[in-house]
């Protein structure tokens, strides 16, 4: 519940437009499901998000959308997703039939994804090729096929904390990203059902979303918003532009106009927005240095197109309860008015004037470490282990038949096997196969327990002083090393009084290195909290299937304790007694002594730990890394 | 069914088109790998490239789509139809389209080698191979996105066929060898996880793309995108002269690319720059060669000048680099500051 304590300084108006947000992102989606991509509802199981389906599957039903619709279950094997041969079929006409998957199912309807956060990558992409595509290619089980699906995607994103995102892939393909994590079950209104759209409203909006035209002047003023806001992504801009096109459909217009181009800014591009058009008090500094790069275009008659006071959307502070009666030019007069419309001027744009606020309420929303919908962390998913063919054998034991080799296993003993019950006096029905215990084929799944090396990086004064700059760069060499043998790789670092991930286990060289770079040095030496939280995470690693190995680069000499107060003698006291809580887990760890002359401290705690010892005195990187490679061999 | 979104309507991202034409005009450069930020057009332009490749002569009855041309002995099919032939005869070739096909993720292993035709198997228990889509790709493109979320066992397939130019399949049965010689492109993006190196050095280019952060083009690209989804016939019919003009130069280039020179100087400049780089094998410099001759004979000319090779540089040696986790800069940088060494601007 990282939002707990800001949601209660959320309005209730906030709340109220929030959901109000939501429920038009049903109809949008109901709209064009497959143009907009679908939706990243991040918010827990519960009776919120509940009504929210309730909602979107009733204007689905008004749109004349087939329901139910399609969930996708978490680890979906691919046989069942993309497609296959249908066997029973096959087996009855003697030809091979297709089987289709649940992508193809869902033509023209949305996916729901229940747990998105956990998909795994490879599923994610299979997704998102439909996505992009419009169709579904299968080249498996001897069929070859191309079947058109436009679908959208509806992701129920139960993460909590923030390195828990959807697959990143997905994040950038669905037009809207909603948080109803803010909202309780006691700020919901009595009843939507006054919120439902009409259906000839929907059906023509269906019809005729795609023949709406937009003007050069709201491309131009979107690419401006998008500059404005941070928004780098290409995709997202035409996710606002096909959004801006539905609500004006919606609303029996040819043309985007202003107003709806204002709504799509918002519903699209705010939650993605990576930075405020300007920062928050009414400083003149603050203006950003884009803001005269533009000014070589026409001056857009912004003041005559803002009184259309966008629908469902009041400004935060004053208003109170409902959404229609609201002229936001008083809210605006608290913001400061001269630099905004300077911006506002500059970027030629319809910024919608509450957009400040709402990126107020997103700046709140988000965790301090937000980074601006770049926070997904990727979790590679061969943990279930990769299918690497079949053998002979009798599925049992929860071991599954391979149907299709089995198959292929019995079709050239037909003859014989006929010729057999034949001589036998066996009555033979026509199309018949004969299948005996000998074809049975059982798949075979290679559990490659990857490993995953964690580094525990002392950055403390009393280390960064020595050593830091070799442990970077030896943790690089051996990041080279992992990556050639397609290992995982973690970076904590600990200083102040505080240890901190610094790299969530990734197999990514990139992101690795640029953890890295930015680790900075000084501080206390808190070693009770670094060694608790590693192994924390270490065992998290093993319930996924890796095998943790830990390497630690620290002299030892713990500072700070646990509750984060500085001391020596109660430090050491408390890294022992974590060192010793971890020795429980016996995961294969290395301590590294970089202190300039070995110390007794270090060589006492790797074996309350369980760890192999290793002093280096004035070791270089490469040194260090060869030790590392060394140690973890024979550790 | 929708079409492809047309190659010369894509917005920028000049370096990534010129690799791929490349690759279209010489086979032999050996592919394109795309890597990059999300959402700039990667399979855009690799399906659009489809639409550019000349047609190509091939024999008639050869599921292969074999060259007429080929020597015999390199597939079964075609060996088959030459032992029918009456001395002296002829192979039937017809013209057909450049294959461009796409190994989608979560292709089985037997779709991609082939296999067993299991209908046939079935219904007659004859023992027929169907082939898959290596067979499929011959002579053409093989295309795959999101290279680097390749399951392992299919990469370890597409190397070893990548690398010997034919596909042998031992499986239920079956025992054949047939020709695959094909232009591996791949694209995907560098933050979800590494290609094996091996695989890498597989493609003879590899480009990087980043999102055009200017806002005229971005302008641009949004306003295409719109015209295209709005009226497509239309669309295409504007682009389509853009398109031919570019299939010319394929045509052009294709035919000049024999004539084109390279002289003792100029390989004496690749070899200096690979050896200076430390690449390891031979690969990087044949690629240079290889990849500034193609672009020479893009631009029409008879001869390789330093300008070519500068040029090709960069995407025919970047992922050729051994990787040095203590130097931060990319290997792109990297290949450039070893080309203002060696071959500093004479200023004029």
């Amino acid at each position: 519940m990282e939002n707990l304590d800001q949601s209660q300084e959320i309005s209730k108006s906030v709340k109220l437009e929030t959901w109000l947000r939501a429920l038009q992102v049903a109809q949008l989606l109901v709209i064009n499901p497959h143009g907009l991509g679908g939706v990243i509802l991040r918010a827990r199981s519960g009776p919120v998000r509940d009504r929210w389906v309730t909602y979107l599957n009733a204007v689905a039903q008004l749109g004349g959308m087939r329901l139910p619709l399609r969930k996708m279950p978490l680890g979906i094997s691919d046989e069942n997703l993309i497609g296959g041969i249908d066997l029973d079929q096959t087996l009855r006409t003697g030809k091979a039939v297709l089987r289709q998957g649940l992508l193809a199912q869902c033509d023209q309807q949305l996916l729901i994804m229940p747990m998105a956060e956990r998909v795994e990558v490879g599923a994610a992409a299979k997704v998102v090729s439909a996505l992009d595509n419009g169709f579904i290619t299968i080249e498996r089980d001897g069929q070859s096929r191309r079947i058109d699906s436009h679908f959208g995607v509806v992701a129920l994103d139960e993460g909590i904390e923030d390195d828990e995102q959807p697959n990143e892939k997905i994040r950038q393909r669905t037009a809207f990203l909603l948080n109803l994590d803010i909202i309780g079950w006691r700020d919901l209104p009595e009843t939507d059902d006054d919120f439902l759209p009409d259906a000839q409203s929907l059906q023509y909006a269906l019809e005729h979303f795609s023949e709406v035209t937009a003007s050069e002047d709201s491309l131009n003023a979107l690419v401006g918003v998008a500059e404005q806001l941070g928004v780098i992504s290409i995709r997202a801009l035409n996710l606002a532009m096909s959004t801006a096109k539905c609500l004006a459909a919606f609303d029996r217009e040819d043309e985007v106009t202003s107003m709806h181009l204002q709504r799509a800014i918002a519903l699209v591009l705010s939650p993605r927005a990576t930075r405020m058009p300007q920062s928050v008090p009414p400083e003149e500094e603050e203006i950003p240095p884009e803001s005269d790069e533009l000014p070589e275009n026409e001056q857009d008659p912004l003041d005559q197109e803002s009184p259309l006071p966008p629908p469902e959307t009041p400004p935060k502070e004053q208003d109170e309860e409902q959404e229609n009666d609201e002229q936001e030019s008083e809210s605006n007069a608290e913001t400061p008015q001269t630099l905004e419309d300077e911006i506002l001027e500059a970027a030629q744009a319809a910024i919608p004037p509450d957009i400040l606020a709402r990126l107020a309420d997103l700046a709140d929303l988000r965790t301090p470490k937000g980074m601006g919908g770049k926070t997904g962390a990727i979790k590679v998913g061969r943990m279930r282990g990769r299918p690497i063919g079949t053998m002979p054998g009798m599925p049992e034991g929860g071991k599954t038949l391979s149907i299709i080799d089995t198959l292929r296993a019995a079709v050239p003993w037909q003859a014989v096997r006929r010729a057999e019950m034949m001589a036998a006096g066996k009555f033979i029905t026509p199309g018949k196969i004969f299948i005996r215990k000998e074809d049975f084929r059982i798949k075979r799944y290679q559990e490659r327990t990857q490993t995953l090396t964690m580094f525990i990086v002392d950055a403390s004064g009393s280390s960064a002083m020595h050593r830091l700059a070799e442990a970077k760069g030896a943790v690089e060499l051996l990041l080279a090393e992992c990556y050639i043998r397609r290992d995982q790789v973690a970076v904590m670092s600990f200083r102040g009084s505080t240890a901190e991930l610094i790299l969530a286990p990734t197999r990514s060289l990139v992101k690795a290195k640029r953890a890295l770079i930015g680790l900075p040095g000084g501080g206390g030496t808190p070693l009770a909290s670094a060694i608790d939280e590693s192994f924390e995470i270490a065992s998290a690693s093993m319930r996924k299937g890796l095998t943790p190995a830990l390497v630690f680069l620290t002299d030892g000499r713990a500072n700070i304790a646990k509750d984060g107060s500085p001391g020596r003698p109660k430090a050491m006291e408390d890294a022992q007694q974590s060192a010793r809580a971890a020795s429980y887990y016996s995961f294969k760890s290395l301590w590294i002594d970089t202190s300039p002359q070995a110390r007794d401290e270090g060589k006492a705690m790797a074996a309350l730990l369980g760890s192999m010892y290793l002093p280096l005195p004035n070791a270089g990187a490469n040194e260090v890394s060869q030790a590392i490679i060394q140690g973890l061999k024979r550790a | 069914m929708a079409r492809n979104y047309p190659f010369s309507a894509i917005v920028g991202q000049e370096d990534m088109k010129l690799a791929i034409l490349i690759a279209a005009l010489d086979s032999s450069v050996g592919g394109v790998l795309v890597m990059g930020d999300r959402g700039t057009g990667k399979s855009t332009a690799v399906r659009a490239l489809a639409a550019l490749l000349p047609e190509m002569s091939s024999v008639q009855d050869c599921v292969y789509a074999c060259d007429p041309n080929a020597p015999s002995g390199s597939c079964p099919v075609c060996d088959e139809l030459r032992s029918r032939l009456k001395v002296g005869g002829k192979l039937k070739a017809i013209k057909k389209a450049v294959p461009v096909v796409d190994l989608p993720l979560g292709a089985t292993e037997d779709r991609v080698i082939g296999a067993l035709d299991i209908e046939k198997a079935l219904s007659s228990g004859e023992k027929a191979y169907e082939p898959g889509l290596l067979a499929k790709a011959h002579r053409g493109f093989l295309y795959i996105d999101e290279v680097n979320l390749l399951e392992d066992h299919l990469v370890d397939l597409l190397i070893d066929v990548a690398a010997s130019g034919a596909n042998v399949v031992e499986r239920e049965g079956l025992s054949i060898r047939h020709p695959a010689r094909f232009v591996l492109v791949g694209s995907g993006n560098p933050e979800e996880g590494e290609l094996r190196p091996q695989l890498l050095d597989r493609f003879g280019l590899a480009v990087e793309v980043k999102t055009p952060q200017e806002p005229k083009s971005r302008v641009e690209i949004i306003k295409r995108r719109d015209e295209f989804e709005r009226n497509q016939t239309k669309f295409m019919e504007i682009w389509e002269k853009e398109d031919d003009i570019i299939r010319h130069q394929i045509q052009a280039g294709k035919k000049k690319l024999p004539t084109v020179k390279v002289d003792d100087a100029m390989l004496e400049k690749v070899t200096q720059l690979c050896s200076h780089l430390g690449t390891d094998g031979l690969r990087g410099e044949l690629t240079l060669l290889r990849a500034a001759r193609a672009y020479a004979a893009l631009c029409g000319k008879n001869h390789v000048t330093l300008e070519h090779l500068k040029k090709i540089a960069v995407p025919a040696l970047q992922h050729r680099l051994r990787r040095n986790p203590l130097d931060d800069s990319s290997s792109a940088v990297r290949v450039r500051r070893a080309l203002e060494e060696l071959f500093p601007e004479t200023s004029k």
